[in-house]
């Protein structure tokens, strides 16, 4: 099983013909995702991968008909491309982009709440259903981190999901599905609003969340925990804990502001909630044994 | 970027906010003739861009422009001046104030709002008045398109009991702090403290403006410059596009991804290890091996880790970097390498024929670099023959 996206999903792909757009565009392929059509302004009549592309996504999806938009767009012209797919009906949207502006991404995120719609991203690897489909760029092909299995991964650092998932992976487990909602200050999509999805997925035994300092992301998870919205063991992996205060580490959103965000409060609201905190990559597989019991 | 107070109060009075008479002063003259034309007491504050500049003693209030002159020299050419980098002074009227609140614009990211934060606490910094006084904190969401309508000035006013005459000022105030939030593509706009004068008006005592780097391509892009940063390192980094943080301890990390950057960061002080420097030599960055230890090497560093997990950013092609920098640069200090990803197959084969032993857990390489900081120094050994070694 998976959530966000499988087989059946349709995918759009905009920013086709660029380097990354058709490179990832084969692998998306490769894995098994049903990539039907293409988009870059001035390109029409040409093919990527068999897949052919139009001037814009109205003219696109007029003849081939989306389910989903895969974003390739720079971060200055991501706006543009978000409320473009919005405006052809597309309610699923996953943006790559590093390095939006801030009032854009909340104008973004405020357009997809107001239609019902779901973006994914920016400064994101994705969404990968391991052994299935994925919207984004991930190395499936690395074993020893993308196995299938039956753990839900949320996260907020593409370099870390490699890390951390590998140590997932190592202790027998696989993953289900694995959603990065990225580093950005204003993510299209909170970890909390996966939540549903991933507690209603019958693929899913367990979720590990790997969080860092800034934000309030993280908190929400426990809250979600501590209503009795989520009932699913959760593990945690919080980057950031000896981060100096006001400082930004890496990524937009990694910041501590208005007194809010810090590694120290996002570890005591998980504990309260009854989730195990990993202090090391390594020991979120060891957590997640102690959750769920040894695999093979 | 956060900007300095003088380019804040400039911002700021540009869209019809008051604020206090003021001069920007280069030496410790100009200091003092502003001081002159200004009128005693009068206050001296250092242009810089860390808080807490009060208690650091680089804001005074001055009572004569001999004191304005010769604190002025302090700041620009002496000690303390220039252990805190300061390159500017803003002279500014004192200001007589019967209150001081707290006003600024931010974003709400869960409800993608953007969010105004008023006390009437102010002269304190938010982090402390969110821990000792949440409920004192006034909050009004702004819909960013439609932007702040009077009535959400009104109800900030009068929650932070102006009266009448001044809630009309607040919002003709508000108004101006809204505009320099959208027009700059603010981060983050402040004004703390908020001066209520004697009479009733509303003066900016202060001015704090972060804009947003990624829409530096819509707002004139200016090129960043050296004032900017706190160090030689941190500016060179910053021009060539590298992400870095000035640390002074002896672990140079060259590392990719921020997350996973962080994360080393984490492990090498549970480690009981220090860090010279934060660097990301990943994303768009990967092909920069050479450039990234050159920075890295300035801070003369016992030991520099190198972990990756990379996708698009190839193992091969940063061990490829990296190989060339020990061969050109010939780093002393031994070198710890973890990289996995993307060609990490290609890669390990790469770095062991450039001398060092590629190690594949992250854990292991943090441990091995605090090892190896914390050892004597080993003289002349030239880094790539020490790095990996067990």
């Amino acid at each position: 099983m998976s959530i966000f996206i499988d087989r059946s999903d349709r995918v759009l792909v905009q920013g086709i013909t660029g380097n990354e757009g058709s490179f990832w565009t084969r692998h998306m392929m490769e894995l098994g995702t049903a990539v039907t059509v293409g988009v870059t302004p001035g390109k029409e009549g040409q093919s990527v991968e068999g897949v052919p592309v139009y001037h814009t996504i109205r003219r696109a999806v007029a003849e081939r008909p989306a389910d989903a938009a895969m974003l390739f767009v720079p971060p200055r012209f991501t706006r543009d491309a978000v409320f473009e797919a919005l405006d052809s009906g597309l309610k699923k949207i996953v943006t790559i982009a590093d390095g939006i502006p801030l009032q854009d991404s909340v104008q973004i995120r405020k357009a997809a709440l107001s239609c019902g719609a779901r973006v994914v991203g920016g400064n994101t690897s994705g969404v990968i259903s391991p052994g299935l489909a994925m919207m984004g760029m991930f190395p499936y092909w690395i074993e020893r981190v993308y196995r299938p299995g039956r753990i839900g991964v949320m996260t907020r650092s593409g370099s870390l999901t490699n890390e951390v998932t590998a140590m997932v992976v190592r202790a027998g487990f696989g993953v289900s599905t694995l959603v990065g909602v990225g580093g950005d200050p204003v993510p299209g999509t909170r970890f909390a609003e996966m939540l549903p999805d991933f507690q209603d997925d019958p693929g899913t035994d367990a979720i590990v969340v790997i969080g860092e300092l800034g934000g309030t992301m993280e908190e929400e998870v426990a809250e979600a925990m501590l209503s009795g919205a989520f009932t699913k063991p959760v593990v945690a992996f919080l980057g950031g804990r000896t981060a100096p205060a006001g400082r930004r580490m890496g990524h937009a959103g990694a910041i501590v502001t208005g007194g809010k965000g810090s590694v120290a409060d996002k570890i005591a609201a998980f504990e309260k909630a009854g989730a195990l905190v990993a202090d090391r990559p390594r020991l979120v597989g060891e957590l997640l044994v102690r959750a769920l019991g040894p695999r093979s | 970027m956060k900007l300095f107070e003088y380019q804040a109060k400039a911002a700021f009075a540009e869209r019809g906010i008051a604020v206090p008479e003021r001069r920007l002063c280069d030496t410790a003259d100009e200091a003092a003739a502003a001081a002159a034309e200004l009128g005693c007491p009068c206050v001296v504050k250092s242009q810089v861009l860390a808080g807490g500049r009060g208690k650091a003693g680089l804001v005074r209030v001055v009572a004569s422009v001999e004191e304005a002159r010769a604190y002025a020299a302090e700041l620009l050419t002496g000690t303390l001046g220039a252990a805190h980098g300061v390159r500017k002074l803003l002279v500014e009227a004192a200001v007589d104030f019967a209150r001081e609140l707290y006003l600024s614009i931010t974003v709400d990211p869960e409800a993608a709002t953007a969010l105004v934060l008023a006390c009437a606490d102010g002269g304190v910094e938010i982090e402390e008045l969110a821990r000792m006084s949440p409920e004192r904190i006034i909050r009004e969401r702004v819909d960013i398109d439609v932007g702040l309508l009077p009535f959400q000035a009104r109800n900030i006013a009068y929650a932070l009991d102006l009266e009448p005459g001044q809630a009309t000022g607040f919002a003709a105030l508000l108004t101006g702090l809204w505009k320099t939030f959208r027009d700059e593509d603010a981060e983050l706009v402040e004004i703390n403290p908020l001066f209520v004068t004697e009479s009733g008006t509303l003066v900016a005592g202060d001015g704090k403006l972060v804009v947003d780097d990624n829409a530096a391509f819509r707002q004139g892009g200016a090129v960043p410059s050296r004032e900017y940063f706190d160090s030689d390192v941190a500016f060179e980094a910053a021009l060539e596009g590298i992400p870095y943080l000035q640390f002074d301890g002896d672990i140079s990390l060259m590392c990719a991804g921020a997350g996973l950057t962080t994360v080393v960061y984490d492990l090498v002080n549970y480690e009981g290890g220090t860090v010279a420097n934060y660097l990301e030599f990943g994303g768009p960055n990967y092909r920069k091996a050479v450039r990234a230890m050159e920075l890295c090497l300035m801070n003369s560093p016992k030991v520099i880790l190198i972990v990756t997990f990379g996708t698009i950013a190839r193992a091969d092609v940063m061990a490829e970097g990296i190989a060339e920098a020990i061969a050109k640069l010939r780093p002393r200090c031994p070198i710890v390498a973890c990289i996995r990803g993307t060609g990490e197959e290609k890669a390990v084969e790469t770095l062991k024929a450039a001398g060092l032993q590629p190690l594949f857990d992250t854990e292991e390489a943090v441990g091995r670099a605090v090892a190896l900081a914390a050892a004597p120094s080993r003289g002349t050994e030239p880094g790539g023959d020490s790095g990996g070694r067990p």
